[in-house]
């Protein structure tokens, strides 16, 4: 994911902004990272380049 | 969700294009692009997102026309592939993929020039909700198409191990009417059915598709194909 996608994301439960924590860049992608919600403070991870934007009631049946 | 376990398998998403899309099976593929280039295109500079984008078919083909695009899939196996595909065509700068929930979307209203979906809506358990949420975060378009009820499709529908819903024209009605959409441009194709293209090889394909395309030319035949391609707007 780009940084600029910051610009639209928005957490899925209730549309709040994202904060932004990056663990591991690749020029200009993020890698790995988590964005976190200013709102309800739900976390979503970036794993292999892809933000994980399901929320959390769909994330524990669905393998990663 | 009728897709979530059967598309989450790595072996799933990675035979799911040869395995639909070669042989017969390129002449649904073409006929598909086909029908979200005529409904969206030109997408140059447009924002556009793609529900269940899967392999990312539709999502790198509107990059490299020139959109900025946004892919959202729940299955991570599929997304990959769509990412490999994206590199390979050279898009990846103006082109995300994420995964997320079709009826809970990470995008705030009115930002999206184009919401888009193929071969989702057969997938979908509360269609209503799903489209609501399309129409929330487009600002004009919004391109899907279905199954149809009354079709050649019902015949092996019952088959498929993802499963699968069959709309009639009422109920796509219907559906736009409560997600406050307008209608605004409808095509429907393939009296013989996605599954029996697949089934054959490439030159023969042709052949019976060149017959299927002149039969619904006929008054009435419309009716009994199998796929629609729904257009509609933002009201």
């Amino acid at each position: 994911m780009k940084e600029s996608m910051m610009d639209i994301l928005c957490c899925p439960m209730d549309k709040a902004d994202l904060e932004l924590e990056v663990d591991h860049e690749d020029e200009d992608e993020i890698v790995s990272g988590t964005l976190t919600c200013t709102e309800c403070g739900e976390a979503y991870p970036i794993e292999e380049g892809v933000p994980n934007m399901l929320p959390p009631d769909m994330r524990d049946d669905v393998p990663a | 969700m009728k897709g979530q376990e059967w598309y989450q398998t790595a072996e799933v998403a990675e035979e799911y294009e040869e395995k639909r899309f070669s042989g017969g099976g390129r002449l649904i593929d073409r006929r598909e692009k086909r029908a979200v280039l005529e409904a969206i295109g030109p997408v140059d500079g447009k924002d556009v997102l793609e529900i269940a984008c899967g392999t990312g078919r539709f999502t790198v083909m509107l990059a490299e026309r020139g959109a900025d695009i946004v892919g959202l899939d729940i299955s991570a196996e599929m997304l990959q592939q769509g990412r490999k595909k994206a590199q390979a065509a050279g898009v990846a700068d103006h082109l995300e993929f994420m995964r997320g929930d079709a009826a809970r979307l990470p995008f705030p209203d009115d930002h999206f020039d184009a919401v888009m979906a193929m071969r989702f809506f057969h997938l979908a358990d509360t269609p209503a909700s799903f489209l609501a949420e399309m129409q929330r975060v487009s600002k004009d378009l919004v391109f899907f198409d279905t199954f149809n009820r009354f079709s050649t499709r019902s015949i092996y529908n019952w088959a498929l191990p993802m499963g699968s819903r069959l709309y009639s024209r009422g109920e796509v009605e219907s559906l736009l009417d409560s997600a406050g959409l307008r209608l605004a441009q409808d095509d429907h194709d393939f009296v013989l059915p996605y599954g029996f293209y697949r089934q054959i090889p490439g030159s023969v394909a042709r052949t019976f598709r060149s017959a299927d395309t002149s039969l619904l030319g006929a008054p009435g035949v419309e009716r009994l194909a199998s796929v629609s391609y729904w257009k509609s707007k933002v009201e």
